[in-house]
């Protein structure tokens, strides 16, 4: 394989010791692993909780421990760290890390510092997070969206004391942290491909990233200044947000402010979010379907430029979330008619996928498993969401347990499944062991059949006029009995799901150390990350010489070729 | 790094790692603060908004900001040509008038505290204190990077060297001027 002499023999930077190695290191493969690994640890903090407000909705008054505060603490906790502190950071910190400068034949990020800067900022913004546990009254229970005026007020757990203060300087910390990353990201992406590197011949993942960073460094500074305003009101009694409001008879400081106007703030980067983590789950699954189906993705060009119109669109949908906020109709209209234009290129995406499919060697692996469940899974989160972008179908919906059934589904659901199909796949390249196959499978179906008992029969619920977020649904006539045995059966296999993603920690773990050796490509991919001198890849990945790249990253099954696949770093010439 | 020079794309683009990193910032900063200002179109349509007065401090301040902006300016075209006495001399304009203006803003928030425009008086009290405290603080941050700037330049024996850098921050400085003249004739017309 021809590579390009044009390294000088300098590394990028010289790590010392121990700690430069693997604790202050500046070696982006170690960074993503440390994202991996904070994102995960604090991802499982999040499921406990979401299990302790399953315990409570099935088994209500079961724990003395568990009351409304705590519930809605539980509730709002486990939002905010399964969308920003998990998915967005794995996704973008753990993943983006690693592939990007792999995948693009680069040394590593074009800024390491500011990379391993980014990788402390996002552990001090989990810390200030988790620290809020702690304080007196605990975190705040505000719900996710952290809607004035309640979220600061006095009777919301947290309002009135630190909780909702460290929840928001830790959203502002965590955004500094995205941003170091994010430009680190786009700045390597635009500057750092290896020669013969087109945009036009990145792989879908590292496309999907880039423009999932893009949309995170444009919407994030909504939630920026939504949160320095808030902490304003909070400890300042500024009224951005705050309208008049009577406790007790009596008015308080506060008066005249706007809580629609934190509500647009919120969902400007709340909706585009959505993409953040859906964008790079999308490009996971191009590169897992092409791979383990040995056929090149169908229609690259359209994949492009159907991600480009997701996140372009992506930014004028905010305020289907906002429908029940009071919105003049023609507005409504507006954001119904450009929500239900997104699914345009969303749709054209799932054909592609399944065009990829057709007349494929379909190679059942763990990781095809997963892509498989996904494209189902997102379809039907999808479809429920056509529902909900409706006004007329959305006002009975609103705040109902359709709206969760629906979310989960699409971006909590959907995108795990990418992420560990990722994780399987891209485990070898890590560790230089694949994980054990048995196992996977065992944790796949669990995970992929539990996920549907527990979100399926919350759409019928919701149906039924079940509120979202209620602490104790006993005290209404309106609620069949039939809802708690329900809920209790969610529970059951809410536990089960939780208890299953053990067999993987225990997967990650045993096979990391103890994993059958894996061959270099032990999936035969194209892309350059599995084209490394070193298996694993060693600091500054590629040797003395960086890679020359002559073709796309799905060469699979080219006609009068001997191989099945063409590494992109193979010149024509090379082919047999 | 040379291998980066070797990309069809770094030819394509004309430009380094370091001007796409500052620039796409900056791209996120004017995001930052139009969010700030789109926030204070929307708020100041309401009944209880009452303008602040404008000091007569903001437009010595402003002429700071100028005068830190002219100095970087000097000390970027020193660089370019080698020469250190003025290279040292426009760092040192530039810090100084950019702490100058800092301090300004600072005697601005107590005079107005002094005549009760406290921060919660009054949204328009609240926005004036929200975005010159940002605006200062995004200032602050350049001051640290141009101290990191010139604290290397001391240990280099040509400050052609420190080029390329010493134009960013010039940017910056400029940048942070044009975001000051948008928010004064803000406060000046509202």
């Amino acid at each position: 394989m021809e590579q390009s002499a044009t390294y000088e023999g300098q590394p990028l930077h010289h790590p010392k010791g121990w700690w430069g190695h693997y604790v202050f290191s500046q070696d982006h493969k170690v960074i993503a692993l440390q994202y991996t690994t904070v994102a995960i640890t604090i991802g499982l903090v999040g499921m406990i909780l979401s299990l302790m407000m399953r315990m409570q909705l099935g088994f209500p008054g079961l724990f003395d421990s568990i009351d409304a505060n705590s519930y809605y603490q539980d509730v709002t906790m486990h939002g905010m760290i399964m969308v920003i502190y998990l998915l967005t950071a794995l996704f973008l910190g753990g993943f983006g890390n690693y592939l990007i400068p792999l995948m693009l034949g680069s040394r590593d990020m074009a800024f390491p510092f500011v990379n391993m800067l980014s990788f402390w900022v996002y552990l001090l913004s989990v810390l200030i997070l988790i620290s809020s546990f702690f304080v007196p009254n605990g975190p705040t229970g505000a719900g996710w969206t952290l809607y004035p005026p309640q979220s600061i007020l006095e009777g919301t757990p947290g309002g009135d004391g630190l909780g909702i203060v460290l929840m928001l300087v830790s959203l502002v910390v965590f955004i500094i942290a995205f941003t170091m990353g994010g430009l680190n990201y786009i700045t390597t992406v635009l500057q750092s491909r290896a020669k013969g590197m087109s945009l036009m011949r990145m792989p879908l993942v590292i496309w999907c990233i880039f423009l999932a960073t893009f949309l995170g460094l444009l919407a994030f500074p909504a939630l920026f200044v939504g949160g320095i305003m808030l902490v304003f009101d909070r400890l300042l009694e500024t009224s951005f947000f705050m309208p008049e409001i009577f406790k007790g008879g009596e008015v308080l400081d506060y008066g005249g402010g706007s809580p629609v106007l934190f509500q647009h703030l919120f969902w400007f980067f709340g909706h585009p979010e959505v993409y953040i983590v859906a964008l790079p789950a999308f490009g996971i699954i191009s590169e897992l379907i092409s791979c383990h189906a040995r056929k090149n993705i169908f229609g690259y060009r359209m994949m492009v430029w159907a991600l480009v119109a997701i996140a372009a669109i992506s930014f004028i949908v905010w305020a289907h979330h906002m429908y029940v906020a009071g919105m003049n109709p023609y507005l409504g209209f507006f954001f119904a008619t450009t929500t239900l234009i997104i699914a345009v290129p969303t749709a054209i995406k799932v054909y592609n996928w399944v065009l990829t499919l057709w007349h494929a060697n379909i190679k059942m692996t763990v990781p095809m498993l997963y892509c498989l469940a996904f494209l189902i899974t997102f379809l039907i989160g999808g479809l429920t969401g056509l529902f909900l972008g409706n006004v007329s179908a959305d006002v009975p919906l609103s705040d109902t347990y359709f709206v969760v059934g629906h979310f989960h589904m699409v971006m909590a659901v959907s995108p795990v499944l990418a992420l560990y199909g990722g994780l399987y796949h891209w485990f070898p390249s890590v560790t230089g062991r694949m994980l054990d196959d048995r196992l996977g499978k065992i944790h796949f179906w669990i995970t992929f059949i539990g996920t549907y008992l527990i979100y399926f029969p919350m759409h019928y619920i919701g149906f039924l006029g079940v509120p979202r977020r209620y602490y104790s649904n006993e005290q209404f006539d309106f609620i069949p009995a039939s809802v708690g045995d329900l809920n209790q059966f969610i529970t059951i296999c809410a536990l089960l799901v939780g208890a299953s993603q053990f067999i993987l920690l225990y997967n990650f773990i045993v096979s990391a150390t103890r994993g059958e050796k894996a061959p270099k490509n032990p999936w035969g991919a194209c892309t350059l990350e599995w084209q490394t001198l070193e298996a694993p890849p060693g600091h500054g990945n590629w040797g003395d010489r960086l890679p020359v790249v002559y073709r796309w990253p799905y060469e699979y099954g080219l006609p009068g070729a001997t191989a099945d696949f063409i590494p992109q770093n193979v010149p024509d010439e090379q082919i047999t | 790094m040379s291998e980066h020079k070797t990309t069809t794309e770094q030819l394509i683009l004309k430009l380094s790692h370091a001007q796409v990193f500052v620039y796409l910032l900056l791209v996120v900063i004017t995001i930052l603060f139009l969010f700030v200002i789109n926030a204070y179109v929307f708020r100041m349509n309401f009944d209880d908004w009452q303008a602040l007065p404008d000091p007569r401090l903001l437009w010595v301040n402003s002429g700071s900001l100028i005068a830190a902006s002219l100095g970087m300016l000097w000390a970027s075209k020193a660089s370019k040509n080698g020469n250190r006495d003025n290279y040292k001399l426009g760092i040192f304009v530039g810090c100084l008038f950019a702490l100058v203006f800092l301090i300004g803003q600072l005697i601005v928030w107590q005079q107005l505290i002094s005549l009760d425009y406290f921060v919660a008086s009054n949204p328009a009290n609240t926005f004036f204190y929200l975005i010159t405290g940002i605006h200062g603080l995004h200032l602050l941050g350049g001051i640290v990077a141009l101290a990191v700037v010139a604290y290397k330049s001391q240990r280099l024996s040509d400050v052609v060297l420190l080029s390329s850098q010493t134009s960013l921050l010039a940017t910056y400085w400029h940048y942070m001027l044009v975001v000051w003249v948008v928010f004064f004739g803000l406060f000046l017309t509202t």
